[in-house]
């Protein structure tokens, strides 16, 4: 193979990028103006009156900048060139599946900014829920002048679509519901966390039984637990398979407050012992999540005309985002919104619940189910310290997971704004 | 009185036996009787535990067997083990058996595996499976977890007693592993199970039969080979008992159910840990062995990982465990291999043979309630 053929495997277009390195400054087609920043602000339905007021761009739209549009693909784009060589493999779907960018400053008006990506790498072909395919990764940094402003890792999924296999969903495992737990089902059912304490000596017990070990009367008796606790133990679990759950997930042994244990699924960021939790309840078990500051969730009816305009607004003209005909085609049910506006989307919900001045530093994001036009995307988000962790999902599943850095305006604290609920 | 185990026998161990659990059995017994010099006439006992698929009934007509005066079963999986030995112990103690046979059939690789998820209708169970905590690996894990926090082991010390094990298993013609050793990297890179625990944490499934042929050690005398004098057994459950669960107890990353045990074993047989030879340790899951040696008195609590640093666990170590290659070497036979390879020791017979002649410690299903046994040449 020569170098000036295109490769026609994505392994050969690997070796052929890899050891190419970074590609050279392209700029961008105009400076950051205030046009293009009102349109996506407008589409993404962002009132932050931060950016004109300050004359700085929103940071997650820094791709936007560099975005090539509906002009040919450079030769030398190492998406580009991988992307060519899958479509050559029969690896003609794509979807993204990573993007985690990182800002070093906002970008300001009338900024003249160039970009350079690299290919990191190749991986597949891999089975995944969509079908057959190869994981490109590339690493893009952006420079305004000599000077680093942003950077990103990219990952997008070449696939051959196919069918999911058509596999009855399997049961979840149901409580053993007895005379003796009855109470505490009942209390799970009312959003209460119920404890057996025995009616002579007052002892709590878990899990409960028809006598007490301290007195041994058999008077059991309830109280609700403040659903307060912290991890004694936990597993992430990966294997073999359990019915109705998709691994990993994790299961936390807590220690409660009023001083038993119980346990149940564990919810968030990978946990310590020690760490502080606190009790919900879904499809009729308990779930512990971080004992920490909770956003406000934030539920957005996902319109064709959302769609469609954010699309264009972050010069995304792929036509699964606005052509539902090619959509349907390309195996979908309909258009689904594009990386760079889940990513908007989760600054948004962000700066929203934070305040308009909040600093964003990072935006780390992972996309599963696709949102789709009609599809409801409800956004949650807790706060540790000074990272947003963030899921967005639909009646599908989880769209996006994401981790969000931020800093406080000017030193200010991070909850000023009232709209942290605990 | 004293009892002796007379003689041993299993099948092949396989991950596909191609004939069924109850064949297998007979095929096992056979085995032990002609291995004792004895006839299946003889037996007037069968004991198995009670996830055992073969009655006693059943195997007393394949085998011909016309009369039975004592059929017994005990409870919680593994844990059973040793027990069944101690059942047949206390029968021909009171006379009220001759000869009794404790047995374990199970095509567990290629039948029923117990390491998937399983929905108990046992309201223990209840607390743990539809929370996701629904195989016996996430359920040792939340343990080793806890251990690891409380000891300041690492998972490289599970990984030591997986790399022991497969070192003996590895010069074992009967082992599954034979002729393949691991090192500590292999364990490092097996893929997650249940974290902390990865697939090299996790015994192997298998199929096959164990059992071993008890008697007075008055008649075991007279048969075919040197008896294996049982010094000790013990049965043992420890406070807030579950099954794999015991998350509930003041201290959850322990085993007290094996002090329970260990206690009984030393007391009765008069013997220490420093007396032992060699240990035969249940090893399921690699956690639970650090955890059993503090327990049974080899170290104090918390401190297995220096016992096992420097193959302290391996042939020509300072306590040497599992010399077949245990359930993660040779067989996963629910413990009942481990007893037949005690035996072997105190014969002299084992293809990895400890030196010396000291009494032999057998330990049974640990995270259930549990058994043990100390074997030795002579009283």
């Amino acid at each position: 193979m020569t170098t000036e053929a295109a490769p026609s495997s994505p392994l050969a277009a690997a070796d052929l990028l890899l050891p190419a390195g970074e590609t050279p400054a392209k700029p961008g087609r105009d400076p950051v103006n205030l046009p293009m920043i009102r349109s996506w602000l407008e589409a993404m339905g962002d009132a932050n009156p931060s950016y004109e007021r300050t004359g700085t761009a929103p940071p997650a739209m820094i791709q936007v900048w560099t975005m090539r549009g509906l002009a040919p693909p450079s030769a030398d784009d190492p998406l580009q060139v991988v992307s060519g060589a899958c479509d050559r493999s029969g690896f003609g779907a794509v979807v993204a599946t990573d993007s985690a960018q990182t800002y070093h400053r906002y970008l300001r008006v009338g900024e003249e900014v160039t970009v350079r990506s690299r290919l990191t790498s190749v991986v597949g072909p891999k089975r995944t829920s969509l079908g057959e395919g190869w994981f490109i990764t590339t690493t893009t940094r952006w420079l305004v002048g000599d000077e680093p402003v942003a950077e990103m890792t990219f990952r997008i999924l070449r696939y051959r679509p196919e069918k999911p296999p058509e596999t009855p969903r399997a049961e979840p495992i149901r409580p053993v519901v007895t005379a003796d737990n009855t109470f505490f089902w009942d209390g799970v059912a009312a959003g209460e966390l119920r404890l057996q304490r025995c009616g002579a000596c007052g002892a709590l017990r878990h899990p409960p039984g028809p006598a007490c070990p301290d007195c041994g009367s058999v008077k059991p008796e309830y109280t609700v637990a403040t659903g307060a606790g912290t991890i004694h133990s936990y597993v992430v679990h990966h294997h073999p398979p359990v019915p109705g759950r998709r691994a990993p997930y994790t299961i936390a042994l807590v220690d409660l407050a009023e001083g038993v244990r119980m346990v149940a699924e564990y919810r968030g960021p990978r946990p310590e012992i020690g760490d502080p939790v606190r009790v919900a309840f879904d499809a009729g078990l308990p779930v512990w999540h971080p004992d920490v500051p909770t956003l406000d969730p934030w539920e957005l009816h996902v319109t064709p005309t959302l769609i469609i305009s954010t699309a264009l607004a972050t010069r995304d003209f792929q036509n699964v985002h606005h052509d539902r005909d090619a959509a349907v085609r390309l195996g979908g049910k309909d258009i689904f919104v594009n990386i760079l506006t889940t990513t908007g989307l989760v600054q948004r919900f962000v700066t929203d619940r934070l305040g308009p001045a909040i600093r964003i530093r990072s935006i780390r994001i992972r996309l599963g189910t696709p949102c789709h036009a009609y599809d409801t995307l409800t956004f949650t988000g807790q706060v540790f310290g000074d990272r947003v962790e963030v899921t967005g999902r639909t009646a599908s599943g989880v769209h996006v997971t994401g981790t969000v850095e931020v800093a406080p305006p000017d030193g200010a604290g991070l909850s000023g704004d009232g709209a942290v609920a605990s | 009185m004293t009892a002796a185990i007379a003689g041993i026998g299993a099948t092949e161990f396989s991950k596909d036996s191609g004939r069924s659990e109850l064949r297998l059995a007979v095929e096992a017994i056979r085995a032990a009787l002609d291995d004792a010099g004895l006839r299946p006439a003889d037996v007037s006992g069968l004991v198995t535990f009670t996830m055992d698929g073969n009655s006693e009934i059943a195997v007393a007509r394949e085998l011909g067997i016309a009369e039975l005066t004592f059929l017994t079963r005990i409870g919680y999986g593994g844990g059973a083990a040793c027990a069944v030995v101690q059942q047949a112990v206390l029968a021909v103690d009171a006379g009220l058996a001759d000869v009794v046979v404790c047995y374990r059939a199970l095509n567990e690789r290629s039948g029923r595996r117990f390491g998937q998820a399983y929905a108990s209708p046992d309201p223990d169970a209840g607390w743990h499976a539809p929370m996701g905590l629904a195989t016996p690996a996430a359920q040792v894990a939340m343990v080793a977890r806890r251990y690891l926090h409380d000891s300041g082991a690492s998972a490289d010390d599970f990984g030591r007693v997986t790399v022991a094990a497969r070192r003996h298993a590895a010069t074992n013609p009967y082992a599954w592993f034979h002729g393949r050793p691991i090192t500590l990297d292999h364990h490092r890179a097996s893929r997650w199970i249940a974290e902390p625990l990865r697939l090299l944490d996790c015994c192997q499934e298998s199929d096959g039969a164990v059992a071993v042929v008890v008697t007075s050690l008055e008649r075991a005398r007279d048969l075919a080979r040197p008896p294996a004098v049982v010094a000790a057994s013990a049965q043992g459950s420890g406070p807030g008992q579950y099954v794999m669960t015991s998350y509930y107890r003041p201290e959850m990353g322990a085993l007290p159910e094996m002090g329970v045990v260990a206690r009984q074993l030393w007391r009765r047989s008069g013997y220490g840990p420093a007396d032992i030879r060699t240990a035969v340790l249940y090893d399921h899951f690699t956690p639970y062995v650090l955890m059993q040696l503090e327990e049974l008195g080899f170290c104090p609590r918390g401190e297995a990982r220096h016992l096992i640093a420097d193959g302290g666990i391996e042939l020509g170590g300072r306590l040497p465990v599992n010399p077949h290659g245990g359930q993660l070497g040779e067989a996963y036979i629910h413990g009942m291999n481990g007893i037949a390879e005690a035996v072997r020791q105190i014969r002299g017979t084992a293809v990895n043979q400890v030196p010396g002649d000291g009494p032999v410690l057998v330990t049974a299903g640990t995270g259930v309630p549990t058994s043990g046994l100390v074997l030795a040449s002579s009283l």
